[in-house]
């Protein structure tokens, strides 16, 4: 059986890695080759690292910084942050992305999904979603690091990202992201049900309680964190027993 | 090893794109300091935090301290009132004068060091002769060298297993011996900065040790199975259970939030009380009182120059323009002349002689070194090789705030 | 002894190498990305390593003349060979992505798109899958007989010859995720990403 995936998250920006709340107050956290060499220790699922710097930059993805980086992982890589163009793609796989993520590109140039999953396939390509509760039982998505609204709802977005060819959807709530007080459940039902491919629910994790209910309730295929792996005593592995203890298949 | 680059064909960093480093505009902290916050003003958390200090009840706070040691003090006299951890430095040293001077019958918990030197033992002896009980739990030498060479090459730590001993092995004695106060130093997240209620924050808890405990995310059990490690080498490692840490009823308490802590003042009264200071600056730092003990402490500050840009010279410069003796102009000048350099020698210890221990070669050091270094704060030539002198010295890419505020968010 | 050999990664424009390169390098051995009849001649085993469409990739094999040389050397001079994922992929004789493609013919079987049996099966597979070993092989010698490795596909081998199967997955019913023939080896899922029982297969490969 498929597994599910535990998938700690790296947030890079400017000079090094951060995290923050609600796509706010960033702090800085430690160093990336580090963050990298641990995760790599501890056999973790996957790894996702998200350059969020980037687009608001104006940048294009540091491909020797991340060459660097990807030599010293060992596991499943997805790289996203500042992707807006095919050669983008083309290089980060060239340096040791598996995954190529896109966020902004996603909404502004629709046509890189279908291009990009024309050349290399579409389970290269993760189409990352942002989206806050704009209303009652409304969301909808931003771009830009979460500064942008487009007037789009997630699932709108996550269908047609599916029809041009993306492979799998990151799916993140801005307003729970760095709060460690549990994933937007209805978020992720309501855009997991809505397409066939992966979803990887992300923004929010505080305890294991919480992954198990993204994967019961929001049907999610697999769940990304970061604060509750770098702040509390809480590991993927002991995420993973949990969830073993609950009946889900998890790879131990 | 190549630099970052902005995506020009020769890949050379065009100077548009470079990111400049943003400093504090009081103290010298750079911005890339973990949990440093700098705000609008350009004023980073840790002055802030000092600024919060003038307003102190400090009598209130010394109230407050007597009274947490009078309820665990033992009326019988059969049971240590407290457990100092201590490694005979300075501030070790002047909590144990403050508490005998409170009137408690302290037990002081030393876990050794990994290479300790000549004016380190000079300085537990002076310790023992204020007239205390001691205990050095020391752990296995064979192991911890291993263990050195695991965090050294996978975070950048040579000195992570020391900081987990010293966060550990007082608080299982203190379980052990049923001794349920102990008496840290400081928060270092106070003085260097950290997420505010943090900072507020005046006991160690197990949350604190994880998050700021200086862990960097790597945990003991990760090191089973490397090297042939195993859990029964480390069982000086594990922290107790909380449940064990209830049982004995274990708080452990920051004697820097009770009192207005000053690591110079503590120097001044520990010195008077025997406590040996360095013949010469200490390398790598400005001053000669502090780090005296552990002889790899030089490759450890090393380290967090590579990755963050600032070495032990900029945390002790801080420290002392907050406390207005050096001006923020003398404070850069003696961080450029001291920060940072390649850690060839520190104190009786030559870098050889640790490589020797840990069983590494220099080119492997090297690796190592440039491997973990953040290579967007420090020059590089046109290949994006790192720059580096004669002796293999760095130089970051701006060693105070670049003036040009428009191109550059906040 | 690994480090006297020399693999030949073949590069071909769509994939990534970067991951292979270095977990060959971690093995010991010495691995050398290229795309010359020189090189592969060379190399003591081949790895085509795979991430990209099956029509797109044949395109550019034929178009470096990679073609010939690969059957020169895993045909004709029988020198160990592992397609992975979409390398696996392109052993066959024929590809069914996009348009149908003539494939190296290694293996005989045809390239199939997963049919998803409920919703709770998405498309593409990705993450950790058991892999049941069914055969005898030297791939999987000191790796337990049902290991998790890392998948990432949506198209996957349909084997003419149930020889050629050494082992299976489940998902959307089973699927083969692993083959062999003679010389030819291939694995659906991803060994250099696949950590401890990832790295003890490429070994083993390194070792026939």
């Amino acid at each position: 059986m498929l597994k599910i995936r535990i998938m700690p998250t790296l947030l890079f920006k400017d000079l090094g890695l951060v995290k923050g709340k609600g796509f706010d107050s960033w702090r800085r956290v430690g160093s990336v080759m580090q963050s990298i060499k641990v995760y790599n220790m501890r056999e973790v699922d996957e790894l996702i690292f998200l350059d969020i710097s980037a687009t608001d930059e104006g940048r294009r993805p540091d491909f020797v910084a991340i060459d660097e980086l990807a030599d010293e992982c060992f596991m499943p890589l997805t790289v996203g942050g500042g992707v807006r163009a095919l050669e983008d793609f083309e290089q980060l796989l060239k340096v040791g992305a598996d995954k190529v993520a896109i966020n902004t590109a996603a909404v502004e140039q629709m046509d890189l999904i279908a291009e990009a999953a024309r050349t290399f396939g579409s389970q290269c390509v993760v189409v990352s979603i942002d989206a806050r509760r704009v209303s009652q039982g409304k969301f909808r998505v931003f771009t830009h690091s979460g500064k942008i609204l487009v007037d789009i709802g997630p699932v709108e977005l996550a269908r047609r990202s599916e029809q041009s060819g993306a492979g799998e959807i990151l799916l993140t709530s801005i307003d729970r992201d760095g709060t460690m007080e549990g994933y937007d459940i209805d978020l992720i039902r309501e855009v997991a049900g809505s397409v066939s491919v992966p979803v990887i629910a992300s923004g929010g994790a505080g305890t294991y309680e919480d992954f198990v209910k993204a994967i019961e309730v929001g049907k999610a295929s697999a769940v990304a964190a970061a604060s509750i792996f770098h702040f509390t005593h809480q590991t993927p592995l002991g995420a993973k027993q949990f969830l073993a203890s609950r009946g889900y298949e998890v790879r131990l | 090893m190549q630099c970052t680059s902005s995506q020009n064909p020769n890949n050379e960093r065009s100077e548009e794109m470079i990111r400049y480093i943003k400093y504090c505009r009081r103290c010298v902290m750079p911005e890339t300091k973990p949990d440093l916050l700098i705000d609008g003003e350009g004023v980073c958390s840790a002055c802030r935090y000092y600024e919060h200090r003038k307003a102190v009840d400090w009598k209130k706070r010394g109230e407050e301290l007597a009274s947490i040691l009078e309820r665990f003090r033992s009326k019988s006299g059969d049971h240590y009132d407290c457990i100092i951890p201590v490694s005979g430095g300075k501030d070790s040293t002047f909590q144990t004068i403050r508490m005998l001077e409170l009137g408690m019958n302290p037990l002081c918990v030393t876990a050794t060091t990994d290479r300790l030197s000549t004016i380190g033992r000079k300085n537990i002896e002076n310790l023992k002769n204020l007239g205390v009980d001691y205990i050095e739990v020391s752990t296995n030498p064979v192991v911890r060298r291993r263990i050195n060479r695991i965090a050294l090459t996978q975070i950048g730590d040579v000195s992570w297993p020391e900081h987990v001993a010293i966060f550990t092995i007082p608080v299982r004695i203190a379980v052990q011996l049923k001794v349920p106060l102990i008496i840290w130093g400081e928060n270092s997240q106070n003085e260097y900065g950290g997420p505010a209620g943090d900072a507020q924050n005046n006991t160690l808890t197990r949350q604190w040790l994880e998050e700021f405990g200086g862990l960097l995310g790597l945990r003991v059990s990760d090191l089973i199975g490397q090297d042939g490690i195993k859990r029964s080498d480390l069982i000086q490692f594990f922290y107790p259970e909380d449940s064990e840490l209830r049982r004995v009823g274990v708080t452990g308490l920051f004697l820097g939030y009770y009192l207005p802590w000053d690591g110079y003042q503590n120097a001044l009264i520990a010195q008077a009380s025997g406590f040996t200071s360095y013949h010469k600056t200490v390398e790598g730092s400005i001053v000669n009182y502090e780090n005296l003990d552990n002889c790899q402490t030089g490759i450890h500050d090393y380290f967090k120059f590579l990755k963050y840009a600032f070495g032990r010279a900029t945390d002790l410069a801080c420290l002392h323009i907050r406390r207005q003796r050096l001006s923020r102009e003398d404070a850069m000048n003696l961080v450029k002349a001291h920060d940072g350099k390649f850690p060839n020698q520190y104190l009786d210890c030559t870098l050889n002689d640790i490589l020797d221990d840990i069983g590494m070669s220099m080119e492997e050091f090297v690796n190592v070194c440039d491997r973990f270094t953040n290579k967007k704060l420090f020059q590089c030539d046109t290949r994006g090789n790192l720059i580096k002198d004669r002796s293999g010295n760095l130089t970051k890419i701006n060693y105070d705030n670049v003036v040009d505020e428009d191109r550059r968010d906040s | 002894m690994l480090s006297m050999k020399t693999v030949a990664i073949v590069d071909y424009g769509v994939s990534n190498i970067d991951s292979v390169r270095r977990a060959i390098e971690e093995c010991g051995a010495h691995p050398i990305v290229t795309s010359s009849f020189r090189d592969l001649e060379k190399a003591s085993h081949i790895i085509l390593p795979g991430v990209g469409s099956f029509p797109v990739a044949m395109r550019n094999l034929r178009e470096r003349r990679i073609v010939e040389s690969l059957k020169e050397q895993v045909v004709a001079k029988k020198i160990p060979f592992l397609g992975i994922c979409l390398g696996m992929q392109l052993l066959a004789a024929t590809g069914e992505e996009g348009e149908t493609t003539e494939g190296l013919s290694f293996i005989s079987g045809t390239v199939r798109k997963f049919q998803p049996l409920s919703q709770d099966y998405r498309i593409p597979h990705i993450g950790w899958n058991s892999v049941i070993v069914v055969r005898d092989n030297p791939l999987f010698r000191n790796i337990d007989p049902a290991s998790n490795f890392y998948f990432v596909h949506s198209y996957h081998l349909d084997c003419s010859n149930s020889e050629d199967v050494v082992a299976r997955t489940p998902y959307c019913g089973e699927f083969v995720s692993s083959v062999m023939r003679d010389n030819v080896f291939g694995t659906q899922f991803h060994p250099e990403k696949s950590q401890k029982n990832g790295f003890q297969l490429l070994r083993n490969f390194l070792s026939i």
